[in-house]
C-alpha cells in the first residue's frame, strides 16, 4: 500500500511542477548551507588531526603545565611552566626516549670585542635536551644552523647555539666564547657553536614542523640555545620546564605510559598533564565540530524557512484537493490514508530538496577546498561520508514530512461531506 | 429485510447560528437490485439523502440502516469500511483523479481495500471493457470525453464489487447521447449484476430505466410512483 501511496505522492507533485519546484528551491538552498558547513568542517578536522597525527605519531605524548591544555587553558601570555626530574622521567617503565625544554632569562655578556668593550644583557636562555632535535624532529621542525656552525650533541656542555639577532647584537660569531649567569653566582663561559638560520628561528612558518608552532622555543631570534644539562649547571634542579617530549617504548600502550608518568610525577610534586594524541584529536574535535554546529545552526535558519515553504504548499495543495479528498474518503480512504499520502508528498518534496541540496552542499565544499589550497597552501580534504549524506537525506524527508504533518493532519480530519460539496 | 432502510430520518446542518432541517422524518425502504429515481427541486434534500444513503453521513435523528446494520452506531472506521465495500459512487463532475490512468482511478478504491497489485490491474482492466473502454485504459481523463469520463467513473464504482450504485446525476454534464449511454449501462447492471442503483437526478430520461421514482420536497417524501 506504501508504494501506491508513494505513487499517489509523487504525480501529485509532478503535475504541480512548478510550485513543487518552488518549494524544493526553498528547501535545497538550507540544505546547501548546511552540508556546505558540515562538510567543510568535517574536513578541516580531519585536515588538522592528519596533521598533528604526522607530528606526533602513534607513541608519543607532550607533558605540559597544568591547565595549560584543555577547555580551561589560558589563553596567550606567558607559557605555564612545571618542575621535572628528566632523569627519573626517563625512568619509569615505558619510557624510550624523553626530551624537555627549559627556559629563564638570564645575564649574558657577549665576546670582548677589539676596544675591549662587549655587549650584554638580560635575554631568554632556552636549554633543550639533545634528544630533541634527533628524536623528534617532527616536532621541531628541521632547525638549521648558519653555515660553518652546528647544533649541539649529545656529549656538549659548554656549548651554545645564538639566535640570529641575538648573534648580531652581541657581536658573536661561530667560535667566540660568552658568560651566562645563573642563580646564585654561577656563571659558565659557553662556546658559540653555531647561530641559528634567520628562518628556522620562527619556527612556525614551515609546514613540516605544524606542531613546532606550539612549542614555539620562545619564539625569539634573540634566545639563546643551550643544552639542557648546562640549564642545570646554571639554574640548578629544573623548575622551569615548558614542555617534555616522551616516546613511549615499542609495543606499550601510550595512554597508559602516559597516565603512569603524569600519576609518579604528580607525586614527586610536578604541577603537569600528559597530553596524547588522543586529547589533542579530542579537543581538535570538540573545537572544530562546536564551529560546525554554530555554522550549521545559522544555516539551519535557511532550512526553517524552506520547512515553513513547505507547510504553504501543502496547505494550498489540501485546499486545492479538498474535493479530490473528499472523493478519495468516499470510495474508502480512512483517514490515516489520506494522512499518510499528504505527509509522504510534503516528505517527498524535502527529500527531492535533500538529494539536490546535498550535491551542491558537497560542490561548494570542493570548491572551498580548492580555494583554501590555493590560497593557504593546505589540502583539505572534501568530506562526503555515507552517513552525513545518509542522516541529511533522513533529515530532509522528516523537515518535509513534519512541514506537512498540519497540513496532512487538517486534509485528514476533513469531513467527506463538506469536502464532497466544497467547489 | 430491505437492503436499505429508513424511518423517521431528520438532518439537520448548522450554518453558524442557523439550523437547517434537510430532511424532516423522511422514511424510505429500497430493496436489493432496485432502480430508484430520487427526484425534486434544489433544496429538497435529494444530495443529503444520497450522503446518508452512501454513509458519508448520519442522520441527526432517526434510524437508517444497510442490511439491517444501524448506521447511526457506527464508528467513522466503519463507516468508511461500509463504504469502501459495499457502496460505489458516480458523480457529476465525475471526480477522476486528474494525475491518474482511467485504469488507476479505477484502482484507487482497490488501493484503499489493500487488494495486491496484480490483482486491482486485472479487476481494473475487467471492470473498464465491462463499460466499453478496454481501448482507453491508459488514457487520463483529459484524454477523453465527458461520456468516456463518466463511464470510467462508473468503472471505479463497480471496483471493489459493492451492492450498491449512487449516481448524483450522472447524466447533468454529458450530452444526450451519452446521458444515454451511461443510463443505459446503470440498467444493464442491475439487470444483469444485479446491483441496487440508487440515481438522484432531474433527467426524465432517468425515470425511464427506474424501477421506481421517490420525489421529495421541504425534506420529505411527497409522491412515490413505481414503473411498470
Amino acid at each position: 500500500m506504501f508504494k501506491d501511496f508513494l505513487m499517489l505522492a509523487a504525480r501529485s507533485i509532478t503535475h504541480r511542477r512548478m510550485r513543487s519546484w518552488l518549494t524544493v528551491i526553498g528547501v535545497f538552498i538550507g540544505i546547501t548551507a548546511v552540508v556546505a558547513l558540515i562538510s567543510i568542517g568535517l574536513g578541516l578536522d580531519q585536515t588538522i588531526k592528519q596533521q598533528v597525527a604526522g607530528v606526533f605519531g602513534v607513541d608519543t605524548f607532550v607533558l605540559m603545565a597544568q591547565g595549560s591544555f584543555g577547555p580551561q587553558s589560558h589563553a596567550g601570555g606567558t607559557p605555564d611552566e612545571y618542575a621535572l626530574d628528566l632523569q627519573y622521567l626517563k625512568s619509569i617503565p615505558g619510557v624510550e626516549v624523553a626530551a624537555a625544554v627549559r627556559q629563564r632569562t638570564g645575564f649574558v655578556q657577549g665576546p670582548t670585542k677589539p676596544d675591549g668593550s662587549s655587549t650584554q644583557g638580560f635575554l631568554p636562555v632556552m636549554g633543550l635536551s639533545p634528544q630533541l632535535m634527533d628524536e623528534f624532529e617532527s616536532f621541531t621542525g628541521e632547525l638549521s644552523v648558519q653555515p660553518g656552525g652546528r647544533l649541539f650533541v649529545a656529549e656538549d656542555v659548554d656549548v651554545a647555539v645564538l639566535g640570529a639577532d641575538t648573534a648580531e647584537r652581541l657581536g658573536a660569531q661561530v667560535g667566540d666564547s660568552i658568560l651566562v649567569a645563573g642563580d646564585d653566582n654561577k656563571e659558565l663561559n659557553l662556546s658559540v657553536v653555531g647561530i641559528m638560520s634567520p628562518d628556522d628561528e620562527s619556527s612556525t612558518s614551515d609546514t613540516n614542523s605544524g606542531f613546532s608552532a606550539g612549542m614555539n622555543f620562545g619564539g625569539g631570534k634573540d634566545t639563546i640555545y643551550v643544552p639542557y644539562d648546562t640549564m642545570s649547571l646554571l639554574w640548578g634542579e629544573a623548575n622551569d620546564v615548558l614542555v617534555t617530549l616522551v616516546r613511549t617504548q615499542p609495543g606499550s600502550d601510550v595512554n597508559e605510559v602516559a597516565d603512569r608518568v603524569e600519576k609518579e610525577l604528580t607525586a614527586r610534586g610536578s604541577e603537569l598533564s600528559a597530553v596524547t594524541y588522543s586529547d589533542i584529536s579530542d579537543a581538535i574535535g570538540t573545537m572544530t565540530s562546536t564551529v560546525s554546529a554554530f555554522l550549521a545552526g545559522i544555516a539551519g535558519i535557511a532550512l526553517l524557512v524552506g520547512g515553513v515553504g513547505v507547510m504553504n504548499t501543502m496547505f494550498t495543495s489540501v485546499l486545492e484537493r479538498t474535493k479530490e479528498i473528499g472523493v478519495m474518503k468516499a470510495v474508502g480512504a480512512r483517514n490515516s490514508h489520506i494522512l499518510t499520502i499528504f505527509l509522504i508528498e510534503s516528505g517527498l518534496m524535502g527529500l527531492v530538496g535533500g538529494v539536490v541540496g546535498t550535491l551542491l552542499g558537497l560542490g561548494l565544499s570542493a570548491v572551498a577546498s580548492m580555494l583554501i589550497g590555493r590560497f593557504f597552501g593546505v589540502h583539505m580534504a572534501v568530506v562526503a561520508s555515507p552517513s552525513l549524506i545518509a542522516i541529511t537525506l533522513a533529515g530532509s524527508f522528516s523537515l518535509g514530512a513534519v512541514a506537512g504533518l498540519w497540513p496532512a493532519w487538517r486534509a485528514s480530519r476533513l469531513p467527506v461531506v463538506d469536502a464532497l460539496r466544497y467547489e | 429485510m430491505p437492503l436499505l432502510d429508513l424511518k423517521d430520518v431528520t438532518k439537520d446542518y448548522h450554518l453558524g447560528k442557523t439550523v437547517v432541517r434537510a430532511l424532516r422524518g423522511l422514511d424510505l425502504h429500497i430493496n436489493k437490485g432496485e432502480i430508484v429515481a430520487i427526484m425534486g427541486p434544489s433544496g429538497s434534500g435529494k444530495s443529503t439523502l444520497m450522503h446518508i444513503l452512501g454513509c458519508v453521513d448520519i442522520p441527526t435523528a432517526g434510524k437508517a440502516a444497510i442490511e439491517g446494520t444501524q448506521i447511526e452506531s457506527l464508528s467513522e472506521r466503519q463507516l468508511v469500511a461500509v463504504r469502501g465495500r459495499k457502496i460505489g459512487f458516480v458523480f457529476q463532475t465525475f471526480n477522476l483523479m486528474q494525475t491518474l490512468s482511467a485504469q488507476q482511478n479505477v484502482e484507487l478504491p482497490m488501493i484503499f481495500q489493500g487488494i495486491k497489485k496484480k490483482e486491482r490491474a486485472r479487476r481494473a482492466v475487467e471492470q473498464l471493457t465491462k463499460v466499453g473502454l478496454a481501448d482507453r485504459v491508459h488514457h487520463r481523463p483529459n484524454e477523453l470525453s465527458g461520456g468516456e469520463r463518466q463511464r470510467v467513473a462508473i468503472a471505479r464504482a463497480l471496483a471493489n464489487d459493492p451492492e450498491i450504485l449512487l449516481a448524483d446525476e450522472p447524466t447533468g454534464n454529458l450530452d444526450s447521447e451519452s446521458g444515454e449511454t451511461i443510463l443505459e449501462l446503470l440498467k444493464k447492471l442491475s439487470t444483469e449484476d444485479g446491483k441496487t442503483v440508487i440515481i438522484v437526478t432531474h433527467d426524465p430520461d432517468a425515470t425511464a430505466i427506474a424501477g421506481r421514482i421517490i420525489r421529495l420536497h421541504d425534506g420529505r417524501v411527497v409522491e412515490e410512483v413505481s414503473n411498470v
